[in-house]
């Protein structure tokens, strides 16, 4: 999903990079007393973990294969805008040093792959973990909204980077969101199974590291 | 994988080693976004990107096989991509080849994102290649790279070769296990994999966190040296986009 340089036209990667600047400002003045000398560390070895499990292709049907994105794990475990600075330092790195990834294209991945994927599927996160921890207990709701939305994290990342390539004339829609929207449903079940697991390991060896096991909705706030 | 793969030649001396990072990140960066934002059926401005880092490429003296063979690691994607666009366009006429039609419009467009990718690609990879890593964020850091991406970068990018052996190691006793993944409900072991390469990893911050501050770490890396803009720098900038904005410009055949 990662977008190289030539694919996108200067209205779609100029609008999405400016959007991506804005978040990325954003989340660093959000958590900036949060950023000590203690977090720098920790966020650079989650990152350099992030690619780590990204290069671990998994099985999709027949020896085809999928990769591992990651943005709904780093959020939930990390808490979002942290998860979401994971991606991004993921995402430049990838194109600095890997060529993967265009650098025009780098507004546009960090837009599909940590605002859509990382942070919007977030926002739904809480709320169908709110709505399941109502029938059922705290642990199994993050488990089971966490595999909903990382489905769903990377189905509404690959349907958006669709429609870029679509706004910018270089594939049809008509063409793109059937193709790009198949393969990632696909691609989604071994997402959420991958996340699923991980949350349920992790969650049961170090608690204290999962940070939406800490998450409540703010007071006032129904579901 | 093999820890000096992709900055393996960023050590050697060259007149292009030698510049400044930041002359080398403005030209290169601008040649990117210059030749992204050319028109598709100016082929001749191309050409002339394609020369400006050819001339780099063989002044560096990267040897043109590992060049290459990064190339190629990135090409399959926009190779798969680029032969389909000639039949989902149509317009601007059909060319017949045989039995199969083209559209005229989608083989330009073709050759236009061929050429776009290949060379922002060479860019990227001459860039990582002719500059350390450490020096290159200390000149985005002087570009306005807010200093907190760039340090982060710098742990990730530290850290990134140990985690990706353990996860390779890890792969490897799954795979001396008889794992043989073919079909997706087999993604659990995946799964494991990775929870525990995480949780490793974060224990590993930890104790890097802990040594890292009893050698006096503040949340900044000190330098031995401080780059500077010379004259050969600036010289260098201004000639290599200055080329690129010529080559923008001037149309002698169309």
């Amino acid at each position: 999903m990662h977008i190289p340089d030539g694919f996108l036209d200067p209205k779609v990667w100029g609008t999405a990079s400016g959007v991506s600047a804005g978040f990325t400002a954003y989340a660093l003045y959000a958590v900036k007393e949060k950023l000590n000398e203690k977090v720098i560390p920790l966020l650079g070895i989650t990152a350099a973990f992030i690619f780590a499990a990204q290069m671990l292709n998994f099985p999709v049907a027949g020896g085809t294969s999928g990769h591992f994105l990651g943005a709904m794990l780093a959020c939930t475990l990390l808490g979002p805008l942290q998860g979401f600075l994971v991606m991004v330092i993921v995402l430049l790195v990838q194109c600095l040093f890997f060529a993967d990834g265009g650098l025009t294209a780098l507004g546009a991945n960090v837009f599909n792959m940590g605002i859509v994927g990382g942070l919007f599927s977030y926002m739904i996160f809480i709320y169908i973990k709110a709505l399941i921890a109502r029938i059922s207990g705290e642990k199994r709701a993050l488990l089971i909204s966490a595999a909903i939305c990382s489905w769903l994290s990377v189905v509404i990342a690959s349907a958006v980077c669709a429609v870029e390539l679509a706004l910018s004339g270089t594939i049809p829609l008509s063409v793109a969101l059937p193709a790009m929207v198949s393969v990632h449903a696909l691609i989604g079940i071994g997402e959420a199974a991958i996340t699923t697991v991980v949350l349920a390991v992790v969650t049961q060896a170090r608690p204290d590291l999962v940070h939406a096991m800490k998450l409540r909705l703010p007071a006032g706030q129904e579901v | 994988m093999r820890h000096d793969f992709i900055d393996r030649y960023s050590r050697i001396e060259s007149p292009i080693h030698a510049l400044d990072p930041r002359a080398k990140a403005a030209a290169f960066f601008a040649l990117i976004i210059i030749c992204v934002s050319t028109p598709n059926s100016d082929w001749w401005a191309f050409v002339i990107y394609a020369t400006l880092v050819l001339v780099v490429l063989f002044a560096s003296g990267v040897p043109l096989r590992y060049f290459f063979s990064r190339l190629l690691i990135v090409l399959p994607f926009i190779l798969l991509v680029c032969i389909f666009l000639p039949f989902m366009h149509k317009g601007g006429g059909q060319v017949s080849l045989g039995p199969i039609s083209l559209s005229k419009e989608g083989l330009l467009m073709m050759r236009a994102i061929l050429l776009k990718s290949l060379i922002s690609v060479s860019c990227l990879i001459l860039l990582s290649s002719t500059t350390q890593f450490a020096d290159l964020l200390h000149g985005l850091e002087k570009l306005y790279v807010p200093r907190f991406l760039t340090t982060v970068s710098a742990f990730m990018y530290r850290y990134l070769f140990l985690l990706v052996d353990e996860a390779q190691r890890i792969a490897r006793a799954r795979d001396s296990r008889n794992y043989k993944g073919k079909w997706i409900w087999q993604v659990k072991t995946t799964g494991y994999i990775v929870a525990t390469l995480f949780l490793r990893s974060q224990e590993r911050a930890e104790r890097v966190y802990q040594a890292m501050v009893s050698r006096g770490f503040e949340g900044e890396f000190p330098r031995w040296t401080e780059i500077r803009m010379r004259v050969y720098d600036y010289a260098f900038a201004v000639l290599f986009i200055g080329g690129a904005i010529i080559g923008r410009m001037v149309r002698p055949w169309s």
